[in-house]
């Protein structure tokens, strides 16, 4: 699905990538944990394609294609979802047109035609009662006073309905309280199939208690230092991540 | 009398002199190019009102109040029409201290060939609103056209009033004085659309003179004009009353929009919003000049006065100066201003859900806009300040 090789990146001369290999076939689930500052988020703004970072070396491929190059909207058109860390507020467009506005982008780019109304709204609706949100939902503003736990179950309604090929989930799990992390869980879960693949980056191991991954890599100053199975997100929870800094 | 306004405001012109950029209120705006500007004899050359008048619409040609549309005007047995050169009481005329030390006031008023003073009757109540069309269709270049009007309510009138313009000629410089009167509960909502398709100049005055628990609303949307200038002054003289102003301005190329916004608080528990937005591209420039100021005893005074201009190009100005003048102590005032460019992680944002660089911008713009839109108190005309909008959008 993604094959990441030797990537590196910086923002503001500050180098933070230092070399990334990353292969996640289709199918799997993959977990990227570390500490505050040890680029997670960087690799994740990275592979969406966010501006404000320069890559310095390395390539990105998806499907076979380099899209290290590529613009953002067609990564996200090409298949590729970042749940983002932080949404942002866009007061003034409600949430309903920014839907129907991204799932048009993505039925023109695959050559189908605009998706009407009724059927927008009864696939809508389905995912907001999943995910314990009013229909009205749908009318408020883009995030705009969008509690911690409704900006994140948001992020996994747009997952859901553009449905991707790659979901790379940055940090999903922060700032939710018990019942909401399940419900966000549930959504990941109802999201993955065989044919695409996911992308977990999280501090903690509470959100792997409902989603059990593949693969899991530690990222450290901008470089993967190892990579495991859940037995390894068991020995960090114990020792933490200073004996793999060594 | 309409001589002696004349002559007293030739006076104060002379005295005046054009305005320089010393002034407070021109410090961004050049009055230099308006000088090349002539006064122009009324004429309303046959021109034909059919494609803009209807029964609920009021069309003044070149500043005249045409005869034709007033004949088609399906509530004027519900106005009293006179010539300002007919009124008695000479003080009805009056207008603030402020306009008073304006230049291009008293040119304008020195040069009007006559004027309307329209009052709504007693009781009266309209389902549609009032629509003034102001039509200037001059071929002649460089010609100055000015117009006076005053709007006398009643109590217990609910009055909305939309007002256009349309320019079919040279491109003129359009010099509009407006006086409206709203005495103890009455509801005036006033709506300004201009959408110029010329190089036309314009620059207005407008005054409201608020009674006891009066409700004003004041809406105004403005696109392609190479230079507007817009004075609003309201006094809220006596208690309970409300004021709400909310204006959307769009330039690009070489225009100029300036909004001088003056909300004086003459009395206790009244409230004043202040609502301005500007989006400018290329090297479009506005000027925003709000003050409150909350007299002495206008206590529990609520006013808020917020600006926000939204820059589309690095080389777009925007001039903003809200101020607040308080004196009394029991009063809840707010203003704020912000100028910027499109948010990066809000395109971002839409970007990465496969939305494209322009649509996503787009989509920015609107969502300005609409925010101000959605406070316009006439769906017609919020609708068809969207249609506008999106023109603008698309270029």
């Amino acid at each position: 699905m993604i094959k990441i090789k030797n990537l590196k990146a910086s923002i503001e001369d500050k180098d933070i990538l230092k070399g990334i290999d990353l292969n996640i076939p289709k199918g799997e689930i993959h977990v990227i944990m570390g500490r505050n500052g040890s680029g997670k988020s960087t690799l994740a703004n990275v592979i969406a394609g966010n501006e404000a970072y320069e890559v310095d070396g390395g390539s990105i491929e998806m499907n076979g294609d380099d899209i290290t190059e590529m613009s953002i909207e067609n990564r996200a058109l090409q298949g590729l979802f970042l749940c983002f860390q932080y949404p942002v507020a866009i007061p003034g467009v409600s949430m309903a047109y920014f839907l129907r506005a991204a799932l048009n982008a993505k039925n023109k780019h695959d050559g189908k035609e605009e998706m009407d109304a009724v059927e927008f709204l009864t696939s809508a609706k389905k995912i907001l009662s999943e995910l314990g949100l009013d229909d009205s939902f749908l009318k408020r503003s883009i995030n705009d006073g969008f509690s911690g736990g409704e900006k994140k179950k948001s992020e996994i309604l747009q997952l859901l309905m553009l449905n991707p090929q790659l979901a790379v989930l940055d940090e999903t799990d922060s700032g939710l309280d018990v019942d909401a992390l399940r419900t966000v869980a549930k959504g990941v879960n109802e999201f993955k199939n065989d044919n695409n693949s996911v992308l977990i980056i999280t501090h903690y191991q509470r959100l792997l208690d409902y989603i059990k991954p593949d693969v899991v890599h530690i990222m450290i100053d901008g470089k993967i230092v190892k990579s495991g199975d859940m037995k390894l997100v068991n020995e960090v929870e114990k020792n933490g991540y200073a004996w793999l800094a060594k | 009398m309409l001589k002696k306004i004349q002559q007293n405001s030739h006076d104060k012109f002379e005295e005046l002199g054009y305005p320089s950029k010393k002034l407070e209120n021109w410090k961004f705006s050049s009055s230099k190019h308006l000088k090349k500007y002539n006064s122009t004899n009324l004429d309303q050359n046959n021109f034909s009102i059919e494609k803009y008048s209807d029964k609920y619409t009021l069309c003044f040609i070149n500043g005249e109040l045409s005869i034709e549309s007033l004949n088609h005007f399906i509530y004027k047995d519900s106005i009293t029409i006179l010539d300002i050169g007919e009124l008695e009481d000479y003080s009805i005329c009056s207008t603030s201290s402020n306009f008073e030390k304006e230049a291009f006031f008293h040119l304008g008023l020195s040069t009007i060939k006559t004027g309307k003073y329209f009052e709504f009757n007693k009781g009266a109540k309209f389902e549609q609103p009032v629509k003034i069309i102001n039509i200037y269709n001059k071929s002649d270049k460089d010609l100055r056209i000015s117009s006076f009007n005053i709007f006398k309510l009643n109590e217990g009138n609910d009055i909305s009033i939309i007002e256009k313009d349309i320019n079919e000629g040279a491109g003129s410089f359009n010099l509009n004085l407006n006086k409206f009167i709203c005495p103890d509960n009455t509801i005036l909502n006033h709506s300004m659309l201009y959408d110029d398709k010329t190089e036309s100049n314009y620059l207005g005055y407008n005054y409201y003179d608020l009674g006891k628990s009066v409700l004003l609303n004041i809406d105004s949307m403005n696109i392609n004009s190479t230079f507007n200038k817009s004075f609003i002054e309201v006094d809220l003289n006596k208690e309970g009353s409300e004021a709400k102003i909310n204006i959307l301005n769009l330039a690009r190329g070489d225009q100029h929009l300036d909004n001088n916004i003056l909300m004086n608080h003459n009395a206790e528990h009244c409230i004043s919003f202040q609502n301005v937005r500007n989006i400018l591209d290329d090297q479009a420039t506005c000027v925003f000049n709000g003050k409150v100021i909350v007299s002495h005893g206008a206590q529990k005074t609520d006013s808020n006065q917020s600006n926000k201009n939204l820059l589309l190009s690095n080389s777009a100005t925007a001039h903003s100066n809200p101020q607040l003048e308080i004196y009394a102590d029991d009063v809840k005032c707010g203003h704020g201003s912000t100028t910027g460019a499109l948010d990066k992680e809000s395109i971002f944002y839409l970007r990465a859900r496969g939305i494209n660089e322009q649509d996503a911008n787009n989509i920015l713009i609107k969502a300005f806009a609409k925010e101000i839109l959605e406070e316009f108190f006439d769906e017609d005309i919020k609708s068809l300040s969207e249609d506008n909008l999106n023109h603008w959008i698309d270029g």
